[in-house]
């Protein structure tokens, strides 16, 4: 039993190795609260961990009360932000949990298949989680069945619809889903998809209950969380927080850049954020004022000295990449976004006007894909803007920043192994 | 069945013919207008589409009496259902059974595209793909029978619809223009369990993978710093190390044209 | 057809992943939809109500003209307006 009201949680009893079965049951016992699971769920206020925020015990609560007798749990560790390691570091740690949560889960909306995803590229994970569950088989033959799939690793292949999709057809591609909520299915089975931090959590909370889980963070957003902290940091970390610490001591505590210019919040579709703001607290509901979101627990920390517009250029020019090309405005308008986003990284005599081009075309892209790759896009550039203000300015004028020559980025991104992907060039 | 012996039947026959494969020509190229999106300054492309398909109409109707004078004819011995059942004919049974193929397949398309907003819009395009073929075969069945096909104006006609068919078959599949998708790289990499564009797997749960291999050593990661009071430090995970995957772009099943 | 309605308003959708860029919405239905850059629809937003029989004529034909099926017209009744 883990004390209330301290950290860790989902990383307690961490260590180099991952805990096996046993240890995890000895740290944090064994069997769950009691039948009223989704009760609690919906008494602790979790909400997903995956980027999106939705209410765990509501999405849940829409699957249960779906017609079906083969229904689908799924776990989404894929992970597909470039920037976000903690699916990685929580599986490495502690796989049980997530596949307790899972399987309470799947307990509460019927399901008798559990399918976990985890990207082949990251053979470590891969093979804790094999492990894992080959633990499981060993321990009981009862309860749901569990299955890993190991899709290829990209950006959309994260993304919801695309995960039952490949599932379903083996095809990371998203869908359209024209009515919310619309539920997923993988051939006519209903499915609920969860992110493996938010099966986590809810590993805990049907251990210790919704008041014990409520007994951290705050009132909007209670519980904690794991951030991956990476940019100008000694080396990339994740942390867990509680929900309602300041973004401040967050990077001090991860060792990172004190005086930073900007930070990335939530992942390459999420939002930039001036480090004047540094001080508000690391929640949804503060941080909605300032028109940022925790999204996936990512924070990118920037330097002074760095040059804001050749960081967007960067993460911008690859997730146009990472397009599944499925949809016109997002196949031909990221690449356009791209292209003059590098006019204007150049400083060229027409960075102004393609600064101008750039707004405009946000305006015509937004919101005309089917899923929100676009969206995610436009609204890392839009705050972009306005974090690096300054940095944009200096380069519309024609003259490039200093930063902008330095060979270091803060924003990491994965390089193309053939140049060809690029498929406007 | 009526068996007329009026030479005016096989006059007819031929008429129609040649007008019919002049009618599908033009049909056929048309159609390669509209994929490859000619229009929008001065003619609409949804007037060409449209007259794709009116012409498509006035084509069958000439097709209808094309078939029909032939069998109702006594000149030559062909019934009923040598019109949709190939090499049944007693006269010229190869030339009237390719004729019969190309019937069937235009049969198809003309069927499929007027019940095109009651089927998936891929089975469509998939049974239109095969105006080709029928067209194709139109024209040997048209050289073959031909009475008027060896010769003078017949031959140039002939000749003309191939040229322009074959010219519009070259420009539909090497100059289309750039749409969106033409791959998703986000197809299973074709490793040896999937083969590039393979049809989609059945709708059950997926089979489950053999059992676990035993662990094998665990990468260390370096010792976690000392943890602040409130907070706790996780152990760093290791900087991501996300190699592409070497997808030789398999084609979606959407097969995009 | 049936009665037509004159209460209520539409919508015309369409689904991104089917359509191709044909172009044919935006001259079939030019008061709903333009095309961007790319030559894909841009489609009004805001449903249209169904009085306005000349829009709801044009969104038919283009739902009815699009080469890829990609159109869908998207009636709401008065009582929920979405």
């Amino acid at each position: 039993m883990i004390a209330p009201n301290t950290l860790p949680r989902l990383m307690h009893g961490a260590s180099d190795r991952p805990l096996s079965l046993s240890q995890h049951e000895s740290t944090f016992g064994s069997s769950p609260l009691s039948t009223s699971l989704l009760e609690e769920l919906e008494a602790s206020g979790l909400t997903g961990r995956g980027g999106a925020g939705f209410p765990t015990a509501q999405k849940a609560r829409l699957i249960r009360e779906q017609r079906g007798h083969s229904k689908f749990m799924v776990v989404n560790a894929m992970e597909g932000e470039p920037a976000s390691h903690k699916d990685q570091a929580l599986l490495s740690a502690n796989p049980h949990l997530v596949l307790d949560g899972a399987e309470y889960l799947a307990s509460i909306i019927g399901a008798n298949n559990i399918a976990i995803c985890v990207a082949r590229d990251n053979p470590t994970v891969v093979n804790h989680l094999e492990r894992a569950l080959h633990e499981r088989s060993r321990r009981s033959l009862r309860g749901p069945r569990l299955e890993l799939h190991t899709p290829p690793w990209r950006y959309v292949a994260g993304e919801e619809s695309a995960l039952i999709h490949w599932l379903d057809d083996n095809e990371s591609l998203p869908q359209y889903r024209p009515r919310r909520p619309h539920i997923l299915r993988i051939g006519h089975s209903p499915a609920l998809v969860d992110n493996a931090e938010t099966c986590a959590n809810v590993g805990l909370i049907g251990r210790y209950g919704a008041a014990w889980y409520r007994g951290l963070g705050t009132p909007e957003n209670p519980g904690t969380t794991l951030v991956s902290v990476t940019g100008a940091v000694d080396r990339p970390t994740v942390i867990e927080v509680e929900l309602g610490t300041t973004l401040r001591s967050i990077l001090r505590t991860a060792g990172a850049d004190p005086d930073p210019l900007a930070i990335l919040l939530g992942g390459y579709g999420g939002t930039w954020l001036h480090a004047k703001h540094l001080d508000t607290p690391y929640n949804n509901a503060a941080l909605k004022n300032l028109g940022v979101a925790t999204g996936a627990g990512v924070i990118v920390v920037v330097p002074q000295g760095a040059c804001g517009v050749v960081e967007t250029q960067r993460v911008v020019r690859w997730m146009a990449n990472e397009s599944a090309r499925q949809c016109g405005p997002c196949a031909f308008g990221l690449p356009s976004l791209a292209e003059d986003l590098t006019h204007i990284a150049h400083a060229s005599r027409d960075a102004d006007t393609a600064y101008h081009r750039l707004l405009e075309r946000c305006g015509v892209i937004e919101g005309r894909g089917a899923c929100r790759h676009p969206d995610g896009v436009i609204r890392f550039i839009r705050t972009a803007i306005e974090a690096f203000a300054a940095d944009f300015d200096t380069h519309r004028r024609g003259a490039a920043c200093a930063g902008s020559r330095a060979t270091r980025h803060y924003a990491s991104v994965p390089s193309l192994e053939r140049e060809d992907e690029l498929v406007w060039e | 069945m009526i068996a007329l012996t009026t030479p005016y039947l096989w006059y007819t026959t031929r008429a129609t013919g040649i007008i019919t494969l002049i009618l599908f020509t033009m049909v056929v190229t048309l159609g390669t207008l509209v994929a490859n999106r000619i229009g929008g300054t001065f003619v609409g492309r949804f007037e060409i589409n449209e007259l794709h398909r009116s012409l498509t109409m006035v084509a069958m109707t000439f097709l209808a009496i094309h078939i029909l004078t032939t069998v109702l004819d006594s000149y030559v011995a062909t019934g009923f259902i040598s019109v949709v059942i190939p090499m049944t004919s007693q006269y010229k049974r190869v030339a009237v059974g390719i004729g019969a193929i190309s019937f069937d397949l235009i049969l198809a398309v003309w069927t499929s595209s007027l019940l095109k907003l009651r089927i998936p819009n891929t089975t469509w395009r998939f049974i239109h793909w095969f105006s080709w073929l029928g067209f194709a075969t139109a024209l040997v069945h048209g050289f073959m029978t031909g009475t008027d096909s060896r010769k003078g104006i017949g031959l140039v006609v002939v000749a003309v619809c191939a040229a322009t068919v074959f010219v519009a078959a070259l420009w539909r599949f090497f100059g289309r223009p750039t749409r969106a998708a033409g791959r998703t790289a986000l197809s299973p990499l074709a490793t040896s369990s999937g083969a590039p564009g393979a049809p989609s797997s059945p709708s059950a749960a997926r089979p489950s993978r053999p059992a676990a291999r035993p662990a094998r050593p665990l990468v260390q990661s370096p010792p976690t710093p000392p943890s602040a009071p409130g907070v706790n430090p996780a152990r760093p995970a290791s900087p991501g190390q996300r190699p592409f995957p070497t997808s030789p772009n398999p084609k979606s099943k959407k097969g995009r044209s | 057809m049936g009665v037509r309605r004159r209460s209520g308003t539409f919508l015309l959708q369409v689904n991104p992943i089917l359509c191709d860029g044909f172009g044919h919405c935006a001259e079939l239905a030019p008061e709903l939809v333009t095309t961007d850059e790319w030559g894909y629809p841009i489609i009004v937003n805001e449903p249209v109500p169904l009085a306005n029989a000349a829009a709801y004529e044009s969104a038919r034909y283009a739902e009815r003209g699009c080469p890829r099926q990609a159109l869908h017209i998207q009636r709401f009744s008065e009582k929920k307006p979405r």
